[in-house]
């Protein structure tokens, strides 16, 4: 009966007339689509499962019956509700259906106050959309609307407009669905249904952003974004979040020189397209008024506006040659190319190894991390990968603060096909409400607790004799073994490089390491960074390498006088490292200090030289995240002032030192990286457009154990 | 030859003169601009305005609506959110900045058909001649009415 050749797994239906194959049970508001048409929805979201709450998806539904004929439904349907099935008749156009959508936006405009003008939705609203296309001109509605507080703030950054809520339920689904922290309920029934905040507390969510973005009307607003544009004043670019190591695709809003929001941006292989709060609501440093324009030079204990030169020559007369009394220090939010040209700076013209962009208390050298003790990569799970894995064990700190998207995609494989959860912290983390089994252990004793699951799993399974025995001083209690049955088969193990900031973090990620190798899941072992571009700065050397010093001992050279010039590359060790007084020592000790910055920051005070660097919106660039996804960011504005590219400052004082071919673009600084070390090599400028380019993954050298953390 | 010169010369000349004493005779037509001016038509659009309710709040709620329909792009609104302290509009958010440059503005009049609370207004004062470029940008202060006198 059908003309179209059946193919398995897919059903013959029929949208207006036309015959076409759909995978079967894929929604009818899907399958649409496929034809370039549209259903207008309000409740349904293609990352949440359907409600068929708003009514506004209605069509005509009916059967293709074995004689040819087609019997219609009495009544129409919900689309977003109503999965495929052979012989399916949709009807999305007649009058019916049309006279059906302006009822419900009647119905839905009766208490929905119409002040678009001042509301921060209207322009790129949904309702407005619909309305307009869908719903009628005018309104039959002349009595008193309801009236409910406007501008309520459920948390410090959304603001909650309970006249405007249509009721669809998408910010409540969100919290329940997708972050899982279910803080949002609809409280009441009817007209007075209203999505809030049990108790009335603080929507204290790490993605509550996420509900301002998925509101189909301006129920739900930022406070942030309060009132500061419409959309039509905007300029909308792409680009990358750099709050954490996940570099989620965002849009990046700004009018008139300033940020003025954040939005996320479809990226299906990193976010799909959420944000953490961390990097929707992080952004306002770009707009602090006094960051540094000009170079400053210290004269008579007082920073004075100079110009470059005589920046280049004060950093010449004291960098050049420095060998080993010169040191540089990096943060998180530094390009690769940027990266790449400090470190042959460093190496070619100061001769100095002294290059560092670890802040953790703990800075493992190259022998002594996952890759020096064990033999296997630090990473082998792409966050996409996340969202399919059966068991994982989550070790450290919260994995929402560190890694919020692939706690998002962990979450979603528990959702999905529940997926067994693991998760051994110190304190109370996202992640605990779906594990089947949390361990809870005291502050500072992270590793035995990691030893102790290590033996119970151990337990239940065959070979690592060796490991084993190496871990017999560890007995298991009875909640290590209920947690080490999730743990029978193959499990992922995710841990973040934040957990080197506790004391025992070195042996905390060996004895991980040792589980994985020891049950052969070291192809499933991930230490992830955690600051925006560590993972970039890791690869391409950016670290003592052996011979150099790291950075507690730079700081501590400083103080002793070994180092004589210091050089801050976008970081402020105040805000980085966890003894202030040994930064503040360092700082005032050294002899000479530049501190190269896009933001004002402490270490500003004790500067010798300010060199005023681009934002990563001022500049273009690539960042590694923590699936080795290089990313392209490019300028968005001009620079601020005076400020210049990191990249091409570090030419100019190169060129200076040594006249020869300067640089003119950061491709030919990624050709250069690629030329040094050829798994950059998918990184090239011509593959970065779209998503970026992954750099491969799992290198490992020959898994092996390490049982001297274990005595 | 008189007579040539009678109905060539002096005969048009005359005729023309009957035709200026016939005008003479008819009320003036112009006006002694700048000292006299004449009533515009009712709807001329000139100068713009930020008008006023009669209790002296401003009209305008900052909803930029105005600058999204400009053909010119001339319009700048920046705005932010009434408090019970600082209060200038009725609703909640009002224009904190209101510019209008008058040296890309058209005069279309479609900022006025746009604004929803009908606070831009286009108004008969044609007088807009200036010395500086930078003078023809003009700020929410010059666009608003003045305050009503309070009886």
């Amino acid at each position: 009966m059908a003309s179209l050749a059946q193919e398995p797994g897919l059903v013959t239906i029929t949208i207006d007339g036309t015959e076409l194959q759909v995978p079967k049970g894929e929604l009818v508001v899907e399958s649409v689509k496929r034809l370039g048409r549209e259903i207008p929805i309000f409740c349904y979201h293609p990352r949440m499962k359907p409600v068929g709450m708003c009514r506004m998806c209605l069509v005509e539904v009916g059967m293709k019956q074995p004689d040819g004929t087609v019997r219609m439904m009495p009544k129409p349907q919900a689309g977003c509700t109503l999965p495929a099935s052979d012989n399916l008749v949709v009807i999305t156009d007649s009058e019916s259906v049309i006279a059906d959508r302006r009822g419900v936006l009647e119905f839905l405009l009766i208490n929905h106050p119409l002040d678009c003008p001042i509301c921060d939705r209207g322009g790129e609203c949904p309702l407005q959309n619909n309305t307009l296309f869908y719903g009628p001109s005018t309104t039959r509605y002349v009595e008193v609307k309801r009236h409910l507080p406007k501008a309520f703030p459920l948390s410090r950054h959304v603001t909650l407009d309970l006249e405007r809520c249509i009721q669809c339920g998408r910010c409540v689904r969100f919290t329940e669905e997708i972050s899982g922290d279910a803080q949002l309920a609809f409280l009441f029934r009817g007209a007075a249904m209203t999505p809030r905040t049990f108790e009335l507390t603080d929507l204290d969510s790490k993605f509550s952003g996420n509900v301002i973005e998925i509101c189909p009307v301006g129920a739900l607003t930022s406070s942030d974004y309060r009132f500061r544009a419409r959309p039509w004043d905007l300029e909308t670019r792409p680009s990358t979040c750099l709050e954490c190591a996940n570099g989620c695709s965002v849009w990046f809003d700004h009018r008139g020189g300033k940020m003025v929001r954040i939005n996320g941006r479809v990226n299906d292989a990193v976010n799909e397209e959420w944000t953490c709060d961390k990097g929707k609501f992080g952004h306002g440093y770009l707009n602090a008024p006094d960051r540094p324009a000009k170079p400053l030079i210290r004269k008579e204990d007082v920073l004075a506006a100079a110009d470059w030169s005589t920046a280049y020559q004060q950093i010449v007369a004291h960098f050049e040659d420095g060998r080993t009394a010169v040191a540089g220090l990096v943060g998180a939010k530094v390009s690769n190319e940027d990266l790449f040209q400090f470190k042959r700076m460093f190496h070619r013209h100061f001769h100095s190894p002294n290059l560092d962009h670890r802040w953790t208390r703990i800075l493992p050298s190259q022998t002594e991390g996952v890759r020096g003790l064990h033999g296997i990569d630090e990473v082998h799970t792409r966050i996409a990968e996340w969202e399919s894995v059966n068991a994982a064990l989550v070790v450290g700190n919260d994995l929402a603060s560190d890694q919020p998207m692939v706690y998002l995609r962990l979450r979603k494989a528990w959702q999905r096909h529940g997926a067994k959860v693991v998760v051994i912290s110190e304190r109370p983390t996202y992640a605990d409400h779906f594990a089947s089994a949390v361990i809870r252990c005291e502050e500072g004793k992270l590793f035995e607790a990691v030893a102790r699951l290590s033996a119970a799993v151990l337990q239940n399974r065959e070979g690592a004799d060796a490991l084993r025995a190496a871990l017999k001083p560890f007995a298991p209690d009875a909640k290590d073994r209920a947690a080490a049955e999730a743990l029978k088969g193959e499990f992922f193990t995710v841990c973040s490089e934040s957990v080197y900031a506790k004391p025992d973090g070195g042996k905390t990620v060996s004895a991980l390491a040792n589980l994985a190798v020891g049950t052969d899941n070291a192809q499933r072992f991930n230490l992830y960074p955690v600051g925006a571009n560590d993972m970039g700065a890791a690869l391409l050397g950016v670290h003592p390498g052996g011979q150099g010093m790291n950075t507690r001992e730079i700081l501590e050279g400083c103080i002793q006088g070994r180092i004589k010039s210091l050089w801050l590359l976008e970081c402020d060790p105040f805000a980085l490292w966890h003894d202030h007084q040994q930064v503040q020592d360092a700082l005032e000790n050294v002899e000479f200090l530049v501190v190269q910055t896009s933001a004002p920051n402490q270490a500003m005070q004790y500067a010798s030289v300010v060199l005023p660097c681009c934002a990563h919106v001022e500049a273009d660039g690539t960042y590694t995240n923590i699936e080795r996804r290089v990313q392209k960011i490019e300028a968005i504005w001009r620079p601020k002032g005076d400020a210049k590219p990191s990249w091409k400052l570090f030419t100019e004082l190169m060129l200076r030192m040594n006249p020869s071919r300067p640089i003119f673009e950061p491709s030919e600084l990624m050709e250069m990286i690629i030329a040094e070390d050829e798994s950059f090599a998918p990184a090239a400028y011509h593959n970065l457009e779209g998503n970026g380019a992954c750099l491969p993954l799992g290198v490992d050298a020959g898994a092996q154990l390490f049982m001297e953390i274990y005595q | 030859m008189i007579g040539e010169i009678a109905r060539d010369v002096v005969r048009p000349i005359l005729t023309g003169l009957k035709l200026t004493a016939k005008r003479l005779r008819r009320s003036k037509i112009t006006v002694g601009y700048p000292e006299v001016k004449r009533e515009l038509p009712p709807r001329t659009r000139w100068r713009h305005v930020l008008a006023r309710y009669e209790n002296g709040l401003e009209k305008c709620i900052g909803c930029s609506l105005c600058a999204g329909a400009c053909p010119a792009k001339c319009i700048y609104v920046e705005s932010a959110e009434n408090t019970d302290e600082a209060r200038f509009s009725p609703g909640e958010r009002y224009a904190v900045r209101y510019e209008i440059n008058m040296l890309r503005c058209i005069f279309c009049g479609y900022c006025q058909e746009a604004c929803p609370t009908g606070a831009i207004v286009l108004r008969k004062d044609f007088e807009l001649a200036d010395y500086d470029r930078p003078d023809f940008i003009y700020t929410k202060e010059m666009l608003l009415e003045p305050l009503p006198i309070r009886q």
